[in-house]
């Protein structure tokens, strides 16, 4: 028998809330945390509109802020729902627990550059006659004005880092970036890390912000964000034929995962087992899915496969459910050539609709929801789904919360490049 | 069960400063050559630390089809490296694609920061900012990004990048992933996949790393990082691991690719196997006692079911840095005490960053191939905060088994030992 890994430990700072409890009860009544930004003045881009984390102070989780003076947000929402989850699995440094053996596995995204100083940056060497660059200006420029410590936290491994530092865990570390797929790929990584003995717990889960001109500009560019700056918290659809692409978040999620028996000695409580993990590439496009939705068919095929269970054991899916033209239509299609006729029976629905897409940490904080929907027996609603799309005619849930009792449920996570990860967290039973 | 699945090494493809592919690297190990010199990409004038291992007339044209060709102009450098040397990769491989199960064919790359090419944020910056004394006017920025950048101008920059192109030009529908650890991040990646393999997800897969830090931006920032050698008049001898003069890090550019599959598969199809992975360990070294380090590699041998008198030699980080070098040999003297011979390539090549773990560790499978162990150059005068056996002259290789070791200045490490086949 290979080992069974849990949840024991659960942390998120969302839009909607900044604990699993606040988020998931804003989730069953339907809430939207999206609105105008506020991070920068975005009042002349394409997209005016985000949904983005408010009133974080990371004072209110972390009492030694020394480590993070220089950390930027993506390593501050990973320190605030890291130390809610080891709170919640009494697994901070002090208690028995071996630290070799306890590691860290994240889908952190990079850290943020500092618009302001690198597009002043780039403008002063900036030639536009022949819109060149005097890269000796730049350099030049560039050592006066960069500030090493700021510098040095836009590298992807400083979050993990950090982490392990504060925290100590002193087991594995690892930090993937597969767009946003990356923390669902990381807690399902991770959790085969304790199945095959490298450790017998991991810290994982996501945090990211991509809501800066840089990151706006990039999606912005590739179309991928819906410009609804008339309604903003109608501009999440997922599902709906109205929809015109995905609203960005931030923020985090972070679970404890926990070899079964380690988790059993010491007395751990048990939110619910990860029991399927499965990975694939489209390997079609950079910029969309497979037509037919071939990569992520095998994918949530073989999160199915490997957790044993039969299909008719799926109670609620978790979709990616971006709101992106493309991307619920392949999902819809991928959920009914894998599940048939029942396709139609199972409820489906999209997180995103009310947090938005937190991109690398969008993956941990809905497998964090699906939990909840387990122990709460409520699935949270798809919101803003107005006029039904003829190619997305599965249950999605709509607008309204739906008491169910579920044991087991699929969670879709796709990222922009074509890399696909499905999860499935079951109830746990001895 | 699959526990007993084992993993093999069965091709090479490698681009550094000192070869363009597996053989003329080797040649290169083999001889003491050094890729190191002024940089030539952009004027380093105003830089303090003017030299690296830079790669002279890479072409990433010669590494793709008429198809994948067309996709260069997203590719920032990195990501060129990676496809350019996973090509040569399946080519060292013998590898013939059609007999492949696509569903079972991974891809998992190591990558670091990949900066944007400042020319296409150019005209955007030059319009928010008019004159370098003015405030920034991100309202103007916002207005002008349409006509002024290239709408997939995000794609070019995204880590994930290395290995999306890679599974695309070659139909590698398996699991992918892309590790962002830094200078540790290649070897995790090969871990990884090996660990993917022996449970049984996958039956053979690309794995590597690919890093260019060569341009104004990387270069200005790691000026202000302050590691780097200072050594302008003698970029050659500039990098000396291990070495009491030891003066700082040199950054070199290139990329790796390995062929790894599951024996049977490779047996199957008449690979010529070069190396088992063996073994593999990791670890967050809290404080950089050298205690972590020591228990990656203690794992990784573990994992591999030999002790440290099986070793032929260490293939160390060896960054030429004064405080990181100390904490190497710290480590390896734990495990090894000063028995077994370290060897390093950096001074060959430069630190490769996120692609130096596998780039490096290719050196080790050409040694136990070759049957030789080339010597660590510009290694000279002992450090007593350094003990370890830094092996100088080039000897035959005696042992079946080697460990590579990997970390970063945080404390993420990882360990991998392989066996000669």
């Amino acid at each position: 028998m290979r080992k069974r890994v849990v949840v024991t430990g659960m942390g998120a700072v969302t839009p909607l809330g900044q604990s699993v409890k606040e988020l998931y009860e804003n989730q069953i009544q339907g809430k939207s945390g999206v609105d105008f930004i506020h991070n920068f003045d975005a009042t002349t881009f394409p997209t005016k509109f985000a949904a983005e984390l408010k009133g974080f102070e990371l004072g209110r989780f972390v009492k030694d802020l020394s480590r993070w003076k220089h950390a930027g947000p993506n390593a501050r929402f990973a320190a605030a729902a890291s130390m809610q989850a080891l709170q919640d699995a009494n697994a901070l440094e002090g208690t028995s627990i071996d630290r070799t053996r306890f590691g860290v596995y994240l889908g952190c995204g990079e850290g943020i550059q500092d618009f302001p100083q690198m597009s002043k940056l780039i403008g002063a060497s900036y030639n536009p006659e022949n819109r060149s660059i005097r890269s000796d200006i730049f350099i030049k420029e560039a050592i006066s004005t960069f500030d090493a410590p700021e510098e040095y936290e836009q590298e992807m491994h400083t979050t993990p880092g950090h982490l392990a530092g504060h925290f100590d865990l002193e087991g594995p570390n690892y930090n993937c970036l597969t767009a946003c797929a990356a923390s669902s790929q990381a807690i399902g990584e991770a959790t085969e890390m304790i199945r095959q003995g490298e450790a017998d717990m991991m810290l994982s889960g996501g945090s990211h912000s991509m809501i800066h001109p840089f990151g706006i500009t990039g999606f912005n560019l590739l179309t991928a964000l819906s410009q609804n700056n008339a309604n903003p918290k109608k501009a999440s659809r997922p599902f709906d034929l109205n929809r015109d692409g995905f609203v960005i978040g931030e923020g985090a999620g972070m679970l404890v995962l926990e070899e079964l028996e380690h988790a059993r000695k010491r007395g751990a409580r048990i939110y619910g087992e990860i029991t399927g993990y499965g990975s694939t590439a489209d390997a079609f496009r950079l910029t969309d899915s497979h037509e037919e939705g071939r990569g992520a068919i095998a994918c949530i095929k073989g999160a199915v496969d490997d957790s044993g269970l039969p299909l008719d054991a799926i109670g609620y899916i978790n979709a990616h459910g971006t709101s992106t033209h493309v991307n619920d239509f392949t999902e819809t299609l991928a959920i009914k050539k894998v599940f048939g006729e029942r396709a139609y029976k199972i409820p489906v629905s999209s997180s995103k609709s009310m947090v938005g897409h937190l991109i690398a940490a969008a993956g941990a904080v809905e497998l964090i929801t699906s939990i909840m929907t387990i122990l709460n027996g409520v699935i949270p609603p798809t919101i803003n789904y107005e006029t039904p799309d003829p190619d997305c005619d599965l249950d999605y849930v709509p607008n309204v919360a739906r008491e169910a009792k579920v044991d087991h449920v699929l969670s879709n996570s796709f990222g922009f490049g074509g890399q696909n990860v499905s999860l499935i967290v079951s109830r746990f039973r001895d | 069960m699959s526990a007993n699945r084992r993993v093999v090494i069965t091709g090479v493809g490698v681009i550094t400063s000192i070869g363009m592919d597996a053989a003329a690297f080797w040649d290169g190990l083999a001889r003491g050559a050094c890729g190191v010199r002024t940089i030539k990409a952009f004027d380093p004038s105003p830089l303090a630390t003017r030299f690296a291992g830079e790669i002279d007339g890479f072409d990433p044209k010669k590494y793709l089809s008429k198809e994948g060709r067309k996709q260069i102009r997203v590719m920032a450098r990195s990501i060129q490296l990676a496809v350019a040397s996973a090509q040569l990769a399946i080519d060292d491989g013998k590898v013939d694609k059609s007999k492949l199960d696509p569903t079972r064919f991974g891809v998992e790359y190591g990558a670091g920061l990949i900066p944007s090419e400042l020319t296409e944020l150019g005209e955007a910056s030059y319009l928010a900012t008019g004159k370098a004394t003015h405030p920034v006017d991100v309202r103007a920025w916002g207005e002008k990004i349409r006509e002024t950048i290239q709408p997939l101008w995000m794609l070019k920059y995204l880590p994930n990048m290395l290995a999306c192109h890679v599974s695309i030009l070659h139909d590698a529908q398996g699991p992918n992933n892309s590790i962002t650890e830094s200078d540790a991040a290649s070897l995790l990646a090969l871990g990884e996949a090996t660990r993917i393999l022996r449970r049984n997800q996958a039956d053979f897969f690309l794995v590597g790393g690919a890093d260019s830090k060569i341009n104004p931006l990387s270069q200005a920032r790691q000026q202000v990082f302050g590691r780097l050698s200072r050594n302008n008049e003698d970029p050659v001898h500039a990098l000396k691991p291990f070495d009491k003069r030891r003066d700082g890090l040199v950054i070199g550019e290139g990329g790796c690719t390995l062929v790894t599959e599951e024996l049977e598969h490779a047996q199957k199809r008449g690979a010529s196997i070069v190396a088992e992975v063996a073994g593999f360990g990791s670890s967050f070294d809290r404080g950089l006692t050298g205690k972590g380090l020591a228990r990656a590699i203690r794992f990784a041998l573990g994992q591999a079911g030999i002790t440290p008198n099986d070793i032929d030699h260490v293939n160390a980080q060896g960054l030429g840095s004064p405080d990181l070098d100390a904490f190497e040999a710290r480590a390896i003297n734990e495990v090894f005490g000063t028995a077994v011979p370290v060897w390093t390539i950096k001074p060959n090549i430069g630190h490769l960053g996120a692609g130096s773990g596998v780039t490096e560790l290719a050196g080790s499978l050409l040694a136990m191939k070759h049957g030789t162990l080339p010597g660590t150059l510009n290694y000279e005068t002992p450090d007593p905060a350094c003990p370890i056996q830094v092996q100088t002259k080039a000897r035959a290789i005696g042992k079946p088994y080697f460990v590579k070791v990997g970390f970063t200045e945080m404390g993420q490490c990882a360990a991998v030992v392989c066996k000669k086949w």
